[in-house]
């Protein structure tokens, strides 16, 4: 198992990246912690919550708006713009989820579709708040940030601490109730548990962090634009954690690297047919490895709960 | 009145108000072939089938290449209309043999999900195969010019379709409702368990579902072929619309989704006149209302 | 499945590792010294159908210009990345091409989006960035600053060669029919005020705004119809503007109504469209095979048949925009002496001329706008039963382009915004 010794050895080890990697490579690892921040807190839903949703880039996009709003509209400076966009991501988690999470399965995968394209066609056409398809430039960290490394351990920390929490989340009693309403709601709710409430609540926590997300992903690209909120956008936490593995809480963080490593040595080489890679491995992840890389070498290392297989 | 007719200065516009209903008509049944294969793949298999705007693109494209091979003749377009879907059937079937039937006792999201992975993997595929530049085809030569229907013209295309579409709703009804195969279908889509347990073999009803879906998919792809651009990107286009037209009028329920898509049909027609502002969210605004008032949408069947 | 504990953790570094390593080698590959321009541009999907022979157009002008000895005595290399038509993915190649290949220079963009997202990283890395395909007068007007140039014609340009044709046409009722997005709005407006300005007594009759890539545009052909328009304003394009043609035919839509649009002329959409071609329709176009383009040009016909013989096929306006983009650069850099950054940007902001084989092009210095000749033609079917332009009109875009004086009011107006 990985343990605490493993962890030590991690945190270690991308402390000290700077002084190693390149700022490119730098500037790749934020977009993992970022992206894979994303993929663990769709996976609240999906891994943990047994509810799949397929818009969850209008969560991602509603945090990146807020943030790059206030910013560039509010004259607002970034640490107290960035903190604004989980709770927009989350009031709008909430304003949706409400209808969602009543509906189960298939029908809660459509409805929360609809619901991201309606986001992403509110962006596009309502040119005079969000700039339509120009998008929102010039949506820069403070000085002391812009730097790759100044960036890299900004959005790091915030990415570790928003991991901490999810993952306290998950431990706790909350959690656990909401495995039990993933295994069986039914009998979930005989035992007194608020099914209803409990599905809302981790929606909104998903949607919440998600807009955490898209916040630090608004700064880390310098401009925001309407298809992060398109439903091409909602697949790549799907994917990311598909990839890493839907059971283990470390699975999507493990996703995302894969992902995005993957991508970018493909995608520089063979252009054309990075879409043909990238669909034959989502098939090939679910017809031959349900549990994602994660499964494929054994017990997941960063189990935090007994989730069953 | 007088509000009404300034609000909408063509409501009194007799001959326009009909042309818009037919063309709306025209859309709405051009809809309905198109979306029609979707409902049923999902009413049997549960699954919805995210590569079914891939499949009418392939269509689309076999439509293309049949028309080059076959000679300069007047049957070569229905020739073409003939074999080009038989070509997406085919592809169909080798990917639920293939891929699908390796998975099909998982949850149907997992089969959803592969098929969003076939998007990628074919649009990539035609790119290869077919090269990156626009292609067209042409209307076969009888029905390249148009009738005068209330002093108007209307493209006698569109008749083809107002009239083929119908025959087909009403095939497939008879399919369904009439013939033993048809009651196989209908009793998988309640309870597969208990038809599997009655001997029958499930697993081969399901290919041969998926594979008439994706015939219909291909059909609706050639037959859409004269009238657009075939060119990357047109699976997209057509997947979004055949998904909201199937959720309205329910997954699974063919007469729901010819309503739905006459609805839709008509709402883009008359929607470009009233809202055009707002018309792209209307649909999916819909949409997300059917979904919360009535999740099987018009026609379709409260989950078991 | 058991006692492999740390396997994935062991398959990740090993990833790890092998990026870097793959990473580090990347660079070392050149030999002597070369330029490096990095290129972002859409080369998967559906915009490929222009970016193909765009990137002919760039490698065919690389290997003349290396052939003849390169720039400064130094080889040109472009490096290709694929934006796959998202600013962000643009945003994060350019950071790529910048910080770990260490290119000399940006270029690229198809999508007006990307080019702007391109254009506002370039001037945080100052890094000098070309953009090359993409059409927005935004990018160096009023989002401009002096680490972007824009190396083809923008939207203002071309327009107003249509609009002041379309001025000539004694049509007062005009219609429309545009996509609604920047792009179709963007012209619009230029046409709309060029054509109001050259003919005051035009009278808008209808506005249609078909989403991008509308597939069935009867509802709309419907309404023009009835609209009372004397000619129209088609900005759709590519696959959407096929579809439209295509669909408008049956219903005599061009027998009522005088088409004049902003791209059919181009291959990508006559080739397919065949017989179905819009004859009549006025429109812009790179009508290469023309005798009176060819008479004013001597040198096109044998830049068409090198084309020809490298790619096996026809150029497109995009080929030569490849073509010039990479001269033009090219030309900054040796006006330069040099490819540091700050002294190309001041070798652009004094301007300078080139001879292409289709016309001068003008690289403007206040702005770092190619101006380029604008050529607007008729469509008709040849002796082959193949549609082409003819009866071509060519002008230059410095007759028709906004001053410098507009375009630093213009660049005012967007800081002001901006407070």
């Amino acid at each position: 198992m990985l343990g605490a010794r493993g962890l030590v050895v991690l945190l270690a080890v991308l402390a000290l990246a700077p002084l190693v990697l390149p700022p490119f490579f730098l500037q790749l690892l934020t977009e993992i912690a970022i992206i894979g921040l994303f993929a663990t807190s769709f996976n609240l839903l999906m891994g943990y919550g047994g509810m799949v949703s397929f818009g969850h880039a209008a969560y991602f996009a509603l945090g990146a708006y807020a943030a790059a709003l206030l910013v560039r509209k509010g004259g607002v400076p970034m640490l107290l713009a960035l903190p604004v966009a989980p709770l927009v991501a989350a009031v709008g988690a909430l304003a949706f989820g409400f209808f969602i999470v009543r509906l189960s399965h298939t029908y809660f995968a459509m409805l929360s579709l609809a619901f991201g394209q309606i986001v992403y066609t509110v962006i596009f056409k309502w040119k005079a708040l969000t700039g339509g398809d120009d998008g929102l430039l010039d949506v820069w960290p403070p000085s002391y940030l812009k730097s790759p490394a100044a960036y890299y351990y900004f959005a790091l920390a915030v990415v570790g601490l928003a991991l901490w929490a999810l993952a306290a989340i998950v431990d706790s009693p909350f959690g656990y109730a909401l495995k039990a309403v993933r295994e069986n709601p039914r009998r979930a709710r005989y035992i007194g548990v608020n099914v209803r409430r409990h599905q809302l609540l981790a929606f909104v926590i998903s949607g919440l962090f998600s807009g955490l997300a898209g916040g630090l992903f608004a700064f880390y690209n310098g401009s925001v634009f309407p298809d992060f909120a398109y439903f091409t956008k909602s697949f790549e936490p799907l994917v990311v954690a598909l990839l890493g593995g839907v059971q283990a809480f470390g699975g999507p963080l493990v996703g995302a690297f894969a992902f995005k490593v993957l991508e970018w040595l493909i995608s520089r080489q063979w252009p054309v047919y990075w879409p043909l890679f990238l669909g034959s491995v989502v098939i090939l992840v679910i017809v031959v490895l349900p549990q994602g890389f994660v499964g494929l070498f054994g017990r997941r290392p960063w189990a935090r709960s007994a989730g069953s297989s | 009145m007088d509000l009404i007719t300034q609000l909408f200065p063509w409501i009194t516009n007799g001959p326009l108000i009909t042309v818009q209903v037919m063309s709306g008509l025209s859309v709405g049944m051009f809809l309905f072939l198109v979306s029609v294969g979707m409902s049923l793949i999902f009413g049997v298999t549960r699954i919805v089938n995210l590569a079914h705007g891939s499949f009418y693109m392939v269509g689309a494209y076999l439509m293309v290449s049949l028309v080059e091979v076959l000679p300069d003749r007047p049957w070569a377009f229905w020739v073409a209309l003939l074999v080009a879907p038989l070509g997406v059937a085919a592809l169909g079937g080798v990917i639920e043999v293939g891929l699908l039937r390796l998975i099909y006792l998982r949850d149907p999201l997992m089969q959803l999900i592969l098929t969003f992975g076939l998007i990628l993997v074919i649009s990539t595929l035609v790119l290869l195969a077919w090269g990156p530049d626009n292609k067209s085809v042409s209307r076969p030569e009888a029905l390249a010019g148009s009738v005068s229907i209330v002093g108007q013209p209307f493209p006698s295309y569109y008749l083809l379709v107002l009239g083929l579409a119908p025959v087909v709703a009403v095939a497939l009804w008879l399919i369904f409702y009439r013939t033993r195969w048809g009651m196989l279908i209908r009793a998988a889509t309640v309870d597969r368990e208990m038809l599997g347990a009655l001997g029958v073999n499930v697993a081969l009803l399901y290919t041969q579902v998926f594979v008439f879906g994706s015939w219909l998919a291909g059909l609706g792809g050639a037959l859409a072929a004269p009238t657009v651009a075939v060119a990357l990107g047109m699976d997209g286009d057509v997947l979004t619309t055949a998904f909201v037209v199937v959720v309205i009028g329910g997954l699974g329920s063919f007469a729901g989704t010819f309503i739905s898509a006459l609805l839709v049909g008509l709402l883009q027609s008359f929607g470009i006149l009233i809202f055009p502002a707002v018309s792209i969210v209307l649909l999916f605004a819909i949409m997300a209302v059917v979904l919360i008032v009535r999740p099987w949408g018009l026609l379709g069947r409260p989950e078991a | 499945m058991r006692g492999w504990p740390i396997g994935s953790m062991r398959c990740v570094s090993a990833l790890f590792v092998l990026s870097i390593g793959i990473a580090a080698a990347g660079p070392a590959a050149a030999q002597g010294k070369p330029i490096r321009i990095g290129e972002i541009n859409s080369y998967s999907g559906l915009a490929t159908v222009y970016t193909f022979p765009y990137r002919e157009g760039i490698q065919m002008a690389v290997k003349e210009i290396n052939d003849a000895g390169g720039v400064l005595g130094r080889p040109l290399e472009f490096i290709f990345r694929d934006d796959k038509l998202k600013p962000d993915e643009a945003v994060k190649a350019a950071r790529e091409l910048v910080g770990q290949e260490k290119v000399d220079f940006l270029a690229g963009c198809i999508s007006s989006g990307v080019g702007l997202a391109i254009s506002a990283y370039a001037k945080e890395a100052k890094t000098l960035y070309f953009a090359t395909h993409c059409q927005t007068s935004r990018l160096t007007w009023d989002d401009g600053h002096r680490y972007v140039a824009h190396t083809t014609n923008n939207v203002n340009q071309y327009i107003r060669a249509l609009a002041k044709k379309a001025a000539a046409m004694p049509y007062k009722k005009w219609a429309h029919i545009s996509p609604d997005y920047e792009y179709g709005h963007n012209v619009w407006e230029e046409f709309n005020a060029y054509l109001k300005q050259l003919k005051p007594d035009v009278q808008v009759v209808q506005q249609n705004w078909p989403k991008l890539g509308e597939t069935d545009h009867s509802s709309y052909i419907t309404a023009l119809l009835q609209s009372g328009a004397e000619a129209m304003l088609s900005v759709v394009w590519g696959a959407q503007e096929i579809a439209f043609v295509k669909q408008a035919r049956p219903f005599g839509l061009f027998d009522k109504i005088k088409l004049v649009s902003a791209s059919v002329g181009n291959p990508d959409e006559l080739d397919p469209l065949g017989k179905e071609a819009p004859v009549g329709a006025m429109t812009p176009g790179f009508a290469w095979y023309d005798e009176g383009m060819q008479k004013r040009h001597p040198k096109l016909a044998e830049w068409v048949k090198k084309y020809e013989e490298r790619v096996k096929k026809e150029p497109t306006l995009g080929a030569s925009w490849g073509y010039a983009s990479t001269y033009l650069i090219a030309e900054a850099i040796k006006r330069a002496k040099s490819a540091d950054t700050e002294r190309v940007i001041t070798a652009l902001g004094e301007g300078y001329e080139m001879e292409f084989p289709w016309g001068k092009v003008i690289m403007r210095g206040c702005d770092q706008q190619a101006i380029p000749p604008q050529w607007t033609g008729f469509v008709k079917m040849n002796a082959q039963g193949k549609p082409v332009l003819a009866d071509i009109e060519e002008t230059h875009g410095k007759d028709l382009v906004k001053s410098c004086d507009e375009v630093a009011k213009l660049r005012a107006a967007a800081a002001e915004k901006k407070k």
